[in-house]
């Protein structure tokens, strides 16, 4: 029996292909969304440890100082440690070139003296074409180039390649090349290599290195070797494994990850509904079906195992095809996500093709078909329980009484309470997985209230359809209310299409406000000057000397030179910001969220307490007056808490102190931002070109406004949320055309409905103005619902997972240019789609709609 | 019949079918129907009963000839117009009453009114005047499926003359009913044609309902075969002609 019920549903998808279309597309973009995020996350992940595998060559221990330079000296104890078999020197910086389009440059600093074993492979004599070794060496200009680098900005042996140092532009001639092979590919193969002396020269970094890299004596257990030198060596130091050092690069994007992850399982909830929806559509469309074959004798429950089957193997289809067009939006992804990593952490990854990951493949797949077999489960349901003689004559009557009974709405109710008390009352540890599983239990008392919803909506519009539209309007609004089934389900894809949009909406529009209300209370200069068009580089710093100077042109008022390092703090890292504390302190009242500001300050400015981020605090539970140890390479700094600051630059934590008490335990005196403050009446815009010819000729600096800063950040955010916007975007297509099926649908089954209405007179127009007016309130109600479901849903991004993710804590802002954009646009789509398909009755013949011939 | 006195009037009607040959469903036909005259029209199946019916209340569009109702030619009007003109001065009966079965008696009754673009309240008090003429002011809440046929085809006939046309058209309006279901139906439309005095065009297959009318038309071939108009020849035409 099933095999000819399966002929039925198979002749069913050819005569709808519109519908067939539109569910395995609702099923494969949630797939495809979900798999391309993970395969991407992993791809970039790969390409990140790559870059640091090919970088360290065979070293199997590298010592660093977080971001902070190690002192040459350390080398020598490196070298001393027993096991230690090669110890190389390392210099890394990212850096400008002045070639057209000014590429970045990875540049590698390293004793090419030696025969660099270490790197053998990637950077040793096999690896690289010199043609005069030793002038290469002896020369302090020296730069070798990989292949495709040169040949793409056409470099040959002698030219001058012109760099931006910490002391200006200088032109390096090009003495060598790297060979298509080994670390050639790394950061897109923009990478050179310079002698160690000739990069600590030119990067001001005489007497200090970035990492030392350790090839362990193949005899030694590198654990015991790394024992001996984390005891020989400051606690400041660390002292880590090449593949660790990839996990903290992991760890650097895992917050990128995450959101993008929760992102994904949003749009994959929409395409759950999606499926939801073209089920119950289908399940109304068949009614008339349903009857016959419930009257030659198929039982109630083969309905619903021939509705179980359809939506398995669309499921299995849908998954299929959502898998392959993931693992190609997986390139695009990866990409974005690379870029990301790039210009807001700072990561340079090397460029790979993604990985197709068979497990990442199952999951997903596996997810589409039960998600595809959850979502028909309740349509299936109905279906068989359709009376066969309430089926035939196609009367949506008796599941009315049921879908609007106040039993379901008690318990849609339930589910919301109890999902937002739970929300807000569960701790924090109890996982993101868990607060989100919350939010689900609101969307689907949302689900479960819908009916209502649409029946209230439909009232509340009622007055006005009727004032604005007349009969038609109020007759538009009896076929909604007429209809609580399908206009639910169609509702429902829209609401939660929508509530997508606007809970991420939200939480961008609250983020944004967090980051501006941060720089007005932490970098609230008028003028800040970066080394980076990033703010921040990892590699690339001002000297205090520039600082001196920038700070003593006419017009300036105060300058604070602010230092940001990454440094290890316990497993993790931690963000150490080093600046004027007494003058911040005054430039910026009400400043500490936490802590009297009068003591904070005294106790900072004499280098006797820190502040710390609210994120910090939340992370590590720790507040005014607890105890903070930061291990630098001078030995452990410890220090009360003084004051919590709102502070939102990273999301692992930061811990501020006086700039005095940073040099004098990390010896590190450079300067990642200055932040000017110009005399009454000086032009913050004529002073930026002063600036300029004060540091021509040396690196470029980046020179912003307030205002400026704020775009800047808020184009960082954007840029963040690339991957999440395309989500966004993917969510509207898929809620607009769950509306557009159920139109094309509502209207084809209502073709005699139609029909009756045209021969008792009613004109064309007001057909199709009734079938549009429909559209428009399910749109209303849709959009109505969508930002309460939004709301309970941006608290969750917003207040829980923000939190759990960043430790931010952020404040809710109603996105209401979101709301305001997308309006229209939905009422567009609408009443475009109710045109079409009105226009599509209306060709049909009145005599052949009501089947009088 | 003078032409002033003709509610319905056709000239050289015709409706063509044509697949691969022209078939023709009506066949030049001139008709004239007076100002509340009931004239049933019989003939055998595809004999152009129902095309007549459709082109007279505008459905549908004549390949050649006219059509006159109250002295308007339809056949020249655009579909709109039409349509007004139908909302205006024809009522329907169909045999399958073709009521919309998720609105109530009460609605479904008012529902021309409404088109109307009369105030749903007035559209609602008429339509109840109207069950309750036809007895069903206390079903005006009941769907289709919660009344019997017979019960649906009077709420047909309400819905049909709320707006007091002056020409009705019911294409079998017993033929799915029982008997005794029917013989109510046409009581009903005789009261209300003595009432209203409108002008009643009825297909039937049914010699007893064909009797119950003063006209009589028999349709062969896409055209007329027999048209009495006096009672006495019916039975005559009746058993002659089918």
């Amino acid at each position: 029996m099933m095999t000819a019920l399966a002929f039925v549903t198979f002749r069913q998808w050819g005569q709808h292909k519109l519908r067939l279309f539109l569910t395995l597309a609702g099923i494969a973009l949630g797939v495809a969304v979900f798999f391309a995020v993970r395969t991407a996350n992993t791809t970039l992940i790969s390409s990140l440890a790559t870059t640091v595998e090919k970088l360290a060559g065979h070293a199997t221990l590298q010592v660093s100082a977080g971001e902070a330079s190690l002192p040459q000296e350390v080398l020598a104890s490196v070298r001393q440690t027993s096991g230690v078999h090669l110890a190389e020197p390392v210099i890394e910086k990212v850096v400008e070139t002045a070639l057209p389009d000014g590429p970045n440059l990875l540049v590698m600093g390293m004793d090419t003296g030696s025969d660099l074993k270490l790197y053998e492979g990637e950077f040793d004599q096999s690896s690289l074409e010199i043609s005069n070794p030793l002038a290469f060496t002896e020369r302090p200009d020296s730069i070798a180039l990989s292949r495709p680098f040169a040949d793409h900005y056409g470099l040959k042996d002698g030219d001058r390649i012109p760099i931006y140092t910490p002391r200006g532009r200088q032109d390096f001639t090009v003495r060598g090349f790297f060979r298509t092979t080994g670390a050639s590919v790394v950061f897109g193969g923009n990478i050179a290599l310079m002698d160690i002396h000739a990069a600590q020269a030119a990067f001001d970094r005489v007497g200090k290195l970035d990492r030392i890299d350790i090839m362990t004596d193949p005899a030694a257990n590198v654990g015991e070797v790394q024992q001996s030198l984390r005891a020989r060596l400051p606690a400041g130091f660390e002292v880590a494994k090449p593949d660790r050092r990839g996990e903290s690069l992991e760890k650097a994007v895992s917050a990128m990850h995450l959101s993008l992850l929760i992102m994904s399982l949003l749009a994959l909830t929409v395409g759950v509904f999606i499926i939801f929806n073209s089920l119950s559509v289908s399940v109304n469309q068949r009614w008339k079906e349903i009857g016959v074959l419930r009257s030659i004798g198929v039982e109630g429950h083969r309905v619903q195992k021939m509705f179980l089957v359809e939506a398995g193997v669309l499921g299995l289809v849908g998954s299929a095809l959502g898998v392959g067009l993931g693992f190609v939006l997986a390139g695009g992804a990866t990409k974005i996500m690379s870029n990301v990593s790039a210009s807001v952490y700072g990561l340079a990854s090397t460029p790979q093709a993604p990985a197709f990951r068979w497990d990442f493949a199952v999951i997903a797949f596996a997810i589409g078909v039960a998600c595809s077999l959850f979502a028909a489960w309740l349509p299936a349901r109905a279906a068989s329980r359709l009376s066969p003689i309430q089926a035939l004559r196609n009367i949506e009557v008796q599941q009315s009484e049921g879908v609007l009974g106040w039993s379901r709405f008690i318990l849609g109710l339930s589910f919301i309470v109890v999902g937002l008390a739970l929300s807000v009352f569960s701790p924090p540890g109890v996982g993101l997985m868990v607060h989100f599983t919350f939010s689900l239990m609101v969307q689907f008392g949302m689900i479960l209230l819908l009916p209502k919803f649409v029946v209230w909506g439909t009232r509340i519009l009622r007055p006005l359809m009727s004032w604005q539209f007349g009969a038609e309007g109020q007759m538009a609004m009896d076929a909604v209310v007429r209809m609580p089934r399908r206009t639910s389900a169609t509702v429902g894809s829209l609401m939660l299409g929508l509530s997508f949009v606007f809970s991420v909406g939200a939480f961008i529009h609250s983020h944004k406000n967090s980051l501006d209300r941060m720089l007005d209370r932490c970098i609230n200069a008028d003028l800040t000057i970066a080394t980076s068009d990033q703010i921040r580089s990892r590699t690339y710093h001002f000297s205090e000397d520039q600082e001196r100077r920038v700070g003593s042109l006419p017009g300036v008022k105060d300058t604070d030179g602010m230092r940001l390092t990454a440094v290890a703090h316990g497993n993790d890292e931690i963000m150490v910001i080093a600046r004027d504390m007494g003058l911040w302190f005054s430039n910026s009242p009400g400043l500490l969220d936490e802590g009297d500001a009068r003591s904070a300050q005294q106790q900072t400015m004499k280098g006797e307490g820190f502040l710390i981020s609210q994120n910090q605090s939340f992370r590590t539970g720790m507040h005014v007056g607890d105890q903070l140890r930061l291990e630098t390479p001078k030995g452990p700094l410890t220090r009360p808490v003084v004051g919590v600051v709102e502070f939102y630059y990273v999301e692992k934590g930061s811990v501020f102190m006086d700039r005095s008490l940073y040099k004098q335990f990390w010896g590190d005196n450079s300067v990642d931002l200055i932040l000017l403050n110009l005399d009454p009446g000086v032009d913050r815009v004529w002073f930026k070109g002063e600036i300029n010819r004060a540091m021509a000729g040396e690196q470029r600096a980046f020179i912003y406004t307030n205002e400026e800063l704020k775009a800047w950040s808020s184009r960082t955010t954007d840029q963040f949320f690339t991957l999440t916007y395309l989500e966004m975007l993917i969510a509207i297509f898929v809620a607009t055309m769950g509306l557009v099926n159920m139109l094309v649908v509502s209207v084809s089954e209502r073709q005699r409905e139609l029909g009756i209405l045209r021969a008792l007179g009613g004109l064309r127009s007001q057909v199709r103005k009734i079938i549009i007016l429909e559209a428009v309130a399910i749109s209303v109600v849709g959009f109505a619902t969508g930002v309460i479901a939004g709301l309970f849903n941006a608290y969750f991004l917003v207040r829980t997972a923000a939190r759990l993710i960043a430790g931010f804590s952020l404040r809710f802002e109603f996105p209401l240019t979101v709301v305001l954009v997308t309006l229209p646009v939905v009422l567009l789509v609408a009443i475009a789609a109710a045109w079409w398909t009105a226009q599509r009755a209306m060709r049909l013949r009145v005599v052949e709609a009501i089947g009088y011939e | 019949m003078t032409e002033s006195n003709s509610v319905v009037r056709l000239e050289k009607l015709a409706k063509a079918y044509t697949d691969g040959q022209t078939f023709y469903a009506l066949n030049h036909i001139d008709l004239e129907i007076g100002r509340g005259e009931r004239v049933a029209i019989m003939g055998p199946s595809g004999a152009g009963k129902s095309t007549m019916l459709n082109l007279i209340c505008g459905l549908d569009v004549p390949t050649s000839g006219r059509v006159f109702i109250e002295g308007t030619d339809i056949s020249q009007l655009s579909d709109d117009l039409r349509t007004r003109l139908r909302r205006e001065k024809v009522g329907m009966i169909f045999q399958s009453f073709n009521l919309l079965p998720t609105l109530s008696a009460l609605e479904n009754v008012s529902l021309p009114l409404r088109l109307r673009n009369r105030s749903r309240r007035e559209a609602e008090r008429r339509a109840r005047e109207m069950l309750e003429r036809v007895g069903l002011h206390r079903q005006a809440t009941h769907r289709p499926d919660e009344m019997s046929g017979g019960e649906c085809q009077r709420v047909a006939i309400a819905r049909a003359l709320i707006f007091d046309p002056p020409v009705l058209l019911a294409d079998e309006p017993t033929g799915n009913l029982d008997s005794a279901s029917g013989e109510g139906v046409l009581q009903l439309l005789n009261e209300l044609h003595r009432e209203l005095n409108n002008t009643i065009l009825l297909v039937t297959h049914d010699r007893l309902t064909a009797e119950s009318c003063e006209r009589m038309l028999i349709l062969r071939d896409g055209r007329v075969a027999e048209d009495s108009a006096h009672p006495s020849t019916i039975e005559s035409v009746l058993t002659e002609s089918l």
